[in-house]
């Protein structure tokens, strides 16, 4: 289990790696970013993945901050995991956000593990692009021609996918303050503490008069990309919360998943009966959450 | 002269043991802890190659050509290994039952996919796998076969195209009257079970580095070698030398829990070093290499089982059909595994009359090797699921069933109809402490009152017998030969009164050197860190075997002991010549050898050591200037099997009782360890914490076999677990921390009293958890008889019903 | 650019000037070009935790870093941390020889050094705390109930000591 050969750049600046990424893909060469490396290491280990050249951003200043900005909160796509999970700012502002991030494997991935290496990845077990779905995030590109801000709903694909160019690289993600007193849960079921998910939900909610509103609601896990739940989302919306119509919306998000996926540990029909346990559950979470 | 081994502390030359008995910090930990325990792959010798070898994709396939080149010309490369010369070299492994085994890399076709095809040999192991890159293999792909049912269906392909079946060996035993007590039963109680593949896993995979001297024609082997001198007569047998040109050096190993891909790997490096003119090769098995093929899953099994019931819930007979899927042949000696049960077939109970009816088939998965517990634990698992079955028929209490079927302590030693004697046990004593420790009634209250809440909370009573100190008489059945494991060491006295114990195995992670200086300690007076225990290599070792099968900790006991007994008899002999009296008028005590009833007059054990070593004037005539002895220990009284596999085989039968609750999750599926309670009585402890820790990691392979870990194939017999990604090793959040108690009843056969624990909780864990399940699921009418009992499994279970 | 590269580091204390592959990790750099060998390698994935390593003091997976990637890094591995001059054990060192928290010992220098970030960061945890640190550390021999130990007497060994 040992990487094939491959060249290694490991620019200094946010130009030197674009403008890297487009001499290299030019020469023909297939070069792959390198962040922290948590999923793309075992990739090159097992040989699945044979890069002839790794981009690491690594020493790209300027890439790692986690800051408020016009509103949102803006995190460097190269900001580990930790950091994020240390910060305060999204702690208290987008607890949604914290509580994914510490949803992720264990403090040592998160420690090396970036940010924005998750959303390029788009595992689609991974807490993050479901997380990005509800909290309707953009993730800013930048490229040859400069910036581009994708929203999260275009961004992930399918399957590993994203809507990154060859050559672009996602450098920041921006996503809301969560409102007052709204409500938010995240749940998922994994094999053990710390696995990839088989199947999670995430959500936001508020109460207004006693009804939800503002329901949205994805899940991960099931399909080739994170999945929002909207027939689940419609069927709250206006409505009392209660424990009969949060099973109900259980239930419609379940119905509402054309063909989850099918794995050793979990099975398409086990994986939909889960997101309608997971939904039910974590509606409960977020109404008692919602103030 | 016969050497009587002491089996009860107070025959020890100590008016108090310090050591024995005492949780005692372990000599080996130091080092470990400090990260410089050269484990093998921290070794590199001059000049050393570095070896990767190339799977097969396939389960069974023809291979009709091989191409090298491309990789022989890469820079870097400096041998490659094909079956050619395998062939022209090796001859296949030896198995029991013989003539089943493999060669160590593929010659003609492929049995199962990672079966070694190409091997090559590389300045670096990073250059080694891009050369595996550019060898080309063609495959004829033949139809697999993946289960017992395909490989026993007429005109099946055939695993093996010499046998002209695919099964290996089937037969019956019968012990007492079996049809008559069936005949006469109250109740039949009967299930099926279904125990998926498991696999030891050690966090260390395989390694080792062979150099073949060229000169000699003889192989060195430094690795991670469980069993150095088993291991080095099996080297010698397939690559075709003498056994005495095989030497083995046994490296600490990072666990073992029965097999790491050694032999194969082994006759790799040793034949890509026999190419390079005798440079060493180093093989590290990696973790995806491990998965697919290293030795150490176990356990693919498929059951029918009954008991025999009188009405007041008298347990009279059991029957077990068993199909055992062997995977590709022999080599990793998965049979002994089926064989073992017979050594506590009917567990605790006192069952008057067995059946056993055995099949074990060859398949194209990977070969089955040994994991802890050695066939038993799925076997208890099938004997206390039907218990509780029974139980619950006839409306006792799972624990009051048990107890009326125990063996009595007045009985010891009890004859088991499958043959074995147990030594000693106190059961209902185990069953009442454990039930106390849990709190059992308030645990069934709490269960009553979670299930009109309609929560899904189980209880498991589960008791097991742990049979210790294994014998190969055990596993004549299969087709082993022989009566008498073989221990030896050899206890020295250096000239400053420093004592060495020169054993013949190497850390593995047990505690046995620890075992071995408190013990040498205790006997002869001196200080625990005054000992070292050093590894012999298989050249100039005594006979041997090392760890496996709950015995190494009480054998090298008893060898020690003899050892220590022969020195003193050398001791008393010195001293009398020299203080001019009878040997029998001297005395060893805490360390002195002194006049008896006189004691002021005496020496230390380092002063006759040094008299010995420095004064040769003064020794007795015959009396040779050497201070040690050496001592094979051996199980005494052990026989030959008669035709219905009946011997006296394990040397001590340890038992425990586990109760655990449990709940499943309704809608997930999941299931969570509420409370987990263990009373265990392995007879002296001679290190209480190290019993602790074996017990413990039990527990966790036991989570782990009864949830977790699966080693799954699909309909093509594809493996889809190669990763830890997907093999799901327990990790601290799913192991419970457990509430333990013990009871000794000492045996009076072993060193000390000692009985065999090493293999422990992995007896009885998968059992409990089943049972508890099963008690959770029992109000809704449903049973899971299949292992692991994943979420995915239960939910499915759950959800027909529904 | 080629695929060799320069790189140096400081390893428990010591500066290091090495040219390598730019495919070799940060596990093979250490064990096998600066011979420490306690960092251990049990699955090369990430999964087990035998390759923890404290890189500018956050545990990170060796098995899961390239070498050129710690170029300029302050690394500490198990052999950093017994007392050099005298050979004393570290105090978590000697927490896992007291309470049994080995058997083979091929995780535990993994063990360790998650050990030591948690400690450094929490000095007194929970158990619950303790649990989610070590999560992603496999022992396949001890159950996890002596390591659960340890590091509960390393923290209070650790504790009574700033205190007095
Ligand atoms: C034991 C373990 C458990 C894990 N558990 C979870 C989990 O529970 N949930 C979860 O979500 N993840 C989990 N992961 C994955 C982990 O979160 C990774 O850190 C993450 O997926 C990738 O981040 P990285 O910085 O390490 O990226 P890398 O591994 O370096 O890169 C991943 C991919 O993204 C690309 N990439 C990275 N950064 C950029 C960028 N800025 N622009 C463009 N492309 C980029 C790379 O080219 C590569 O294809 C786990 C990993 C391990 C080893
Ligand atoms: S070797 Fe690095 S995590 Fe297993
Ligand atoms: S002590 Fe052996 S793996 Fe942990």
């Amino acid at each position: 289990m040992k990487p094939a050969a491959f060249e290694y750049h490991a620019p200094t600046t946010l130009a030197e790696a674009v403008g890297l990424l487009a001499r290299l893909e030019d020469e023909g060469c297939d070069a792959k970013i390198l962040a922290g490396g948590q999923s793309l290491m075992p990739m090159l280990a097992m040989r699945v993945a044979r890069p002839d050249a790794l981009v690491d951003l690594g020493r790209v200043p300027g890439l790692a901050g986690i800051r408020l900005h016009d509103g949102h909160i803006a995190i460097g796509a190269m900001a580990s995991k930790r950091a994020a999970e240390l910060s305060e700012l999204v702690r208290d502002k987008q607890p949604l956000f914290h509580a994914a991030t510490r949803l992720v494997g264990h403090q040592q991935i998160r420690n090396r593990g970036s940010v924005g290496g998750s959303f390029a990845h788009a595992d689609p077990a991974s807490e993050y692009p479901a997380v990005a779905l509800v909290l309707d995030m953009e993730m800013v590109a930048t490229g040859p021609d400069g910036e581009r801000v994708i929203p999260a709903a275009e961004f992930f694909v399918t399957y590993m996918t994203t809507a990154l160019e060859p050559g672009e690289i996602l450098t920041e993600l921006r996503m809301p303050v969560l409102p007052a007193r709204a409500g938010w849960a995240i749940r998922e079921v994994s094999r053990r503490s710390g696995d990839l998910a088989l199947a999670g939900v995430a959500l936001t909610l508020r109460l207004d008069a006693g009804r939800c509103t503002d329901v949205r609601i994805a899940a991960f896990g099931v399909g080739a990309t994170a999945i929002r739940l909207t027939a689940a989302e419609d069927a709250l919306n206006g409505a009392a919360p209660s424990a009969d119509r949060f099973a109900r919306a259980g239930a419609i998000a379940a119905a509402s998943l054309a063909e989850p996926m099918s794995c050793i540990h979990a099975t398409a029909d086990y994986r939909r009966h889960l997101v309608r346990t997971l939904l039910e559950r974590s509606l409960a979470d977020a109404a008692a959450r919602a103030g | 002269m016969a050497i009587d081994i002491p089996t009860r502390t107070d025959q020890l030359p100590t008016s108090a043991t310090r050591f024995i008995g005492k949780a005692v910090n372990r000599i080996e930990d130091p080092a470990l802890v400090s990260g410089t325990v050269e484990f093998i792959d921290n070794l590199s010798l001059p000049g050393m190659l570095h070896c990767a070898i190339l799977r097969s994709p396939h389960p069974h396939a023809r291979i009709t050509g091989i191409d090298v080149s491309a990789a022989l010309a890469l820079p870097g490369v400096e041998a490659v290994l094909t079956g050619e010369d395998v062939e022209r070299w090796c001859d296949p492994c030896f198995t029991a039952p013989e003539g089943w085994g493999n060669y160590c890399l593929a010659v003609g076709k492929v049995r199962f996919v990672g079966e070694p095809v190409v091997a090559v040999a590389a300045t670096s192991r990073y250059i080694a796998e891009d050369a595996l890159e550019l060898v080309q293999v063609e495959y004829d792909l033949l139809d697999p076969v993946c289960n017992p049912d395909e490989a026993m269906a007429p005109g099946a392909p055939l695993v093996f195209e010499n046998r002209a079946t695919n099964v290996i060996q089937s037969r019956t035993y019968t012990w007492g009257e079996v049809d008559r007590v069936f005949a006469e039963a109250d109740r039949i109680v009967s299930r099926q079970f279904r125990w998926n593949r498991v696999g030891a896993n050690p966090t260390e995979t395989f390694g080792c580095i062979c150099q073949w001297d060229l000169a000699d024609n003889s192989l060195t082997c430094r690795g991670a070698y469980q069993t150095p001198r088993f291991m080095g007569i099996g080297r010698a047998a397939s690559l075709r030398l003498p056994a005495n040109k095989v030497k083995i050096i046994s490296h600490a190993q990072g666990g073992g829990f029965g097999g790491k891909g050694g032999p194969r790997g082994t006759d790799i490096a040793a034949l890509l070093s026999r190419k390079t003119d005798g440079r060493p090769v180093k093989y590290i098995e990696d973790r995806m290499e491990y998965l697919l093929a290293g030795g150490g899953q176990s356990w693919d099994r498929y059951y029918d089982a009954a008991i025999a019931l009188k009405a007041d819930g008298t347990v009279t007979g059991f029957k077990v059909r068993l199909v055992d899927d062997q995977g590709a042949g022999a080599e990793g000696y998965g049979t002994i595994s089926a064989a073992k049960p017979l050594a506590a077939f009917t567990g605790n109970y006192r069952i008057e009359a067995a059946f056993y009816d055995l099949t074990l088939v060859a398949t194209n998965r990977a070969p089955t090797y040994p994991y802890r517990g050695y066939g038993p634990p799925p076997h208890n698992l099938v004997l206390e699921s039907l218990m509780d079955v029974a139980a619950r028929e006839l409306a006792l209490d799972p624990a009051e069933l048990r107890r009326r079927n125990y063996i009595g302590p007045e009985q010891f030693p009890y004859t088991v109809p499958s043959g074995n004697e147990y030594d000693s046990g106190n059961y209902a004593g185990v069953l009442d402490r454990v039930l106390e420790l849990a709190d059992y009634k308030s645990l069934r209250q709490s269960q009553a009152k979670a299930r009109t809440e309609g929560r899904l909370v189980g209880i498991g009573v589960v008791s097991t017998v742990e049979p210790g100190v294994f014998d190969w008489n055990a596993y004549a059945t299969v087709g082993v030969p022989g009566v008498g494991v073989p221990e030896g060491v050899k206890v020295g006295i250096d000239v400053f009164g420093g004592v060495t114990v020169a054993v013949g195995f190497n850390l593995q992670g047990q505690g046995q050197f620890t075992v071995a200086a408190q013990v040498v300690a205790d006997y002869l007076g001196v200080e625990m860190n005054t000992v070292k225990v050093t590894t012999a290599s298989t050249d100039v070792a005594l006979p041997h075997f090392g760890q496996g099968g709950s015995r190494l900790g009480v054998a090298v006991t008893g060898a020690i002991l003899g050892a220590c007994e022969k020195l003193r008899g050398i001791f008393c002999r010195v001293v009398a010549h020299v203080m001019q009296t009878d040997p029998e008028q001297i005395e060893l005590l805490n360390g002195r050898l002194q006049m008896k009833g006189a004691p002021a007059h005496g020496m230390s054990i380092a002063e006759v050591a040094g008299l010995m070593l420095s004064r040769s004037d003064l020794l007795p005539p015959g009396v040779e200037p050497c201070p040690e002895a050496s001592f094979v220990w051996v199980s005494p009284n052990r026989n030959l099997p008669d035709d219905q596999g009946r011997c006296r085989s394990y040397l001590t039968a340890a038992a425990a009782t586990h109760v655990v609750q449990v709940e499943i999750d309704r809608d997930t599926g999941q299931v969570a360890i509420l409370g987990y309670y263990i009373v265990d009585d392995c007879g002296t402890r001679l290190n209480p914490a190290s019993v602790e820790g074996q017990l413990q990691g039990g527990v966790a392979q036991g989570v782990g076999a009864a949830l977790y870990e699966e080693y799954v194939y699909d309909a093509q017999c594809q493996p889809l677990v190669s990763t830890f990604v997907d093999y799901l090793v327990p990790s601290i959040h799913e192991v419970p921390m457990t509430v333990k108690d013990h009871l000794v009843t000492p045996s009076p056969i072993a060193p000390l009293g000692a009985k065999g624990c090493g293999e422990g909780a992995i007896h009885t864990t998968p059992a409990a958890l089943l049972c508890a399940i099963n008690d959770a699921l029992a109000p809704l009418g449903l049973e899971c008889r299949e292992t692991p009992a994943s979420p995915r499994r239960l939910w499915q279970l759950l959800h027909d019903k529904a | 650019m080629s695929n060799r590269k320069t790189i140096r580091l400081t390893v428990n204390g010591r500066h290091y000037e090495r040219e390598v592959e730019a495919r070799l990790t940060l596990a093979d750099f250490i064990r096998h070009e600066l011979h420490l060998g306690g960092t251990h390698v049990g699955c090369e994935h990430g999964i087990c935790g035998a390759c923890t390593i404290l890189i500018d003091g956050s545990s990170a997976r060796a098995c899961l870093t390239l070498a050129v990637q710690a170029d300029g890094a302050n690394i500490t591995t198990v052999e950093g941390l017994r007392n050099r001059e005298t050979g004393q054990l570290h105090p978590i060192q000697q927490a896992f020889v007291d309470a049994h928290g080995l058997q083979c010992g091929f995780c535990t220098p993994g063990f360790i050094m998650t050990t030591l970030e948690l400690l450094g960061e929490n000095p007194d945890p929970t158990d619950e705390e303790i649990k989610e640190a070590l999560g992603g550390n496999l022992c396949r021999c001890t159950g996890y109930q002596s390591i659960l130990d340890s590091v509960r007497l390393a923290a209070s060994r650790i504790n009574t000591a700033t205190a007095a």
